[in-house]
């Protein structure tokens, strides 16, 4: 069946001597792989348009392996982004991470607006780790793998300390056992988390996000990421990490 | 249906970029009907090609010496080096026969999400290039893509300070094209990148 929808460019590759491979997300296709042919021709009509991170209207036909670019338009190229090195390698870990973590061919509408909105706040955003954190969390959620924060999953209790297990995806306080791999959890870092999850992106730009929480944040949503989905590693992350040992002055 | 040695043949050409089942045939029968002594050229070229290229230690690109041709004239002006991706850009370039200049193979481009970053390109022989204090203009010929864009913005950011004088190749309309078939992003760079006349 013909697909006519909006589509996000997650990721593009080469294919043979002039295509390109990409990988898109649809609200209601969900993840998909479209062969756009002669697009890496300097005289193809849609060669800007298919591009990493572009926004646009897509049409598409099926193909025996893969869906066929037949057209498209550009709603958005998010410019600012591809305009910053952090800020590009930040919005292309939320496409890899969107990648390995939806399935082929599912409805993602929740999902796909959810990026939009992330990649929106990271065009506009001076810190970059806070917009991924509340992005993962929120991915998370939509995924069925929100982590439970309210109390100790084993006793009840909304008393802090907490120690956050991965394995179960929830708290547990100080005085439960704690299986290995759980981590403590500072309550500052459960205050961040609990608001990006209440609140999403909404004036998130209010929020100060310190060093040592942004870490602990990242500690609990690497660790569902494993747990749950086995993403263990990223390449987008890894560059990220590269990034900071190697980074020019701005 | 062939004999072996055909459907080695065969099979050997649909390794090739764009070759298909079809076109392997073809050219497998093509070469069957060549005089022998064409045949054997064109093998050892093959295997010569192989065997003696290997790349420039200055600059990075295909050379039979331990300097490229670019490198080895003493006409060029090294006071400006032209910085590409792959090789391949450099004979992209020379067909031009306009620029003079040096250049600089970086051996791809910075693209986060498949994991290539600084340290895989040859960013720091181009830094140590450098040190020598020839260079006084570094063209930046990336890719007009979302990787050779943001290669081309690490590297500004990484050059400027050192005062030299940092360009991009320039984006835009293609030379006898029609304005109305312009996408809106070439459009735009055309725009943004318009000059006086």
């Amino acid at each position: 069946m013909e697909l006519r929808s909006r589509a996000i460019i997650l990721r593009t590759g080469n294919l043979g001597e002039a295509d390109k491979l990409l990988t898109l997300l649809l609200p209601q296709a969900g993840k998909i792989k479209a062969v756009a042919r002669g697009s890496r021709k300097t005289k193809s009509r849609f060669v800007s348009l298919v591009e990493p991170l572009n926004l646009g209207h897509f049409l598409l036909k099926p193909g025996k392996t893969f869906y066929i670019f037949i057209q498209g338009e550009l709603i958005k190229s998010y410019s600012g982004l591809k305009r910053d090195l952090e800020k590009l390698a930040y919005a292309q870990y939320f496409c890899e991470l969107c990648e390995h973590s939806l399935p082929e061919g599912e409805p993602a509408e929740k999902i796909f607006l959810l990026l939009l909105a992330a990649l929106e706040n990271l065009e506009k955003d001076a810190c970059p780790a806070r917009v991924a954190r509340c992005f993962e969390l929120n991915l998370l959620e939509e995924l069925g793998l929100r982590p439970a924060l309210e109390a100790c999953s084993s006793c009840g209790s909304k008393e802090g300390p907490f120690y956050f297990d991965p394995a179960g995806g929830s708290l547990l306080c100080t005085g439960c056992p704690r299986p290995h791999g759980s981590f403590p959890l500072s309550a500052s870092a459960l205050a961040f988390m609990r608001r990006f999850l209440k609140l999403g992106f909404y004036k998130l730009s209010v929020c100060r996000l310190p060093g040592r929480e942004n870490k602990e944040i990242r500690q609990v949503c690497s660790g569902l990421f494993s747990h749950a989905l086995g993403i263990d590693r990223l390449k987008s992350l890894d560059f990220l990490q590269q990034l900071a040992a190697f980074s020019p002055p701005k | 249906m062939y004999p072996e040695s055909i459907a080695r043949l065969i099979a050997a050409f649909q390794k090739l970029p764009g070759i298909g089942p079809k076109t392997a045939q073809r050219l497998a029968l093509f070469v069957l009907s060549l005089p022998r002594e064409e045949v054997v050229t064109i093998a050892r070229a093959l295997v010569e090609a192989k065997d003696k290229t290997r790349y420039c230690k200055i600059c990075g690109n295909f050379s039979n010496e331990e300097q490229c041709i670019v490198c080895r004239d003493s006409r060029r002006d090294r006071s400006v080096i032209c910085v590409v991706e792959n090789a391949k850009d450099i004979l992209a370039l020379e067909r031009m026969r306009e620029y003079k200049g040096v250049y600089h193979v970086l051996g791809g481009a910075i693209s986060p999400i498949d994991g290539v970053g600084p340290e895989q390109l040859r960013i720091k022989e181009l830094l140590q290039r450098l040190q020598d204090g020839q260079a006084r203009e570094i063209i930046l010929a990336t890719n007009p893509n979302v990787e050779g864009e943001a290669t081309a913005l690490y590297l500004s950011r990484l050059l400027k300070p050192q005062g030299l004088r940092v360009t991009r190749l320039a984006h835009g309309l293609p030379v006898g094209g029609d304005l109305e078939y312009a996408d809106e992003v070439t459009l735009l760079r055309a725009l943004e990148g318009r000059r006086d006349l």
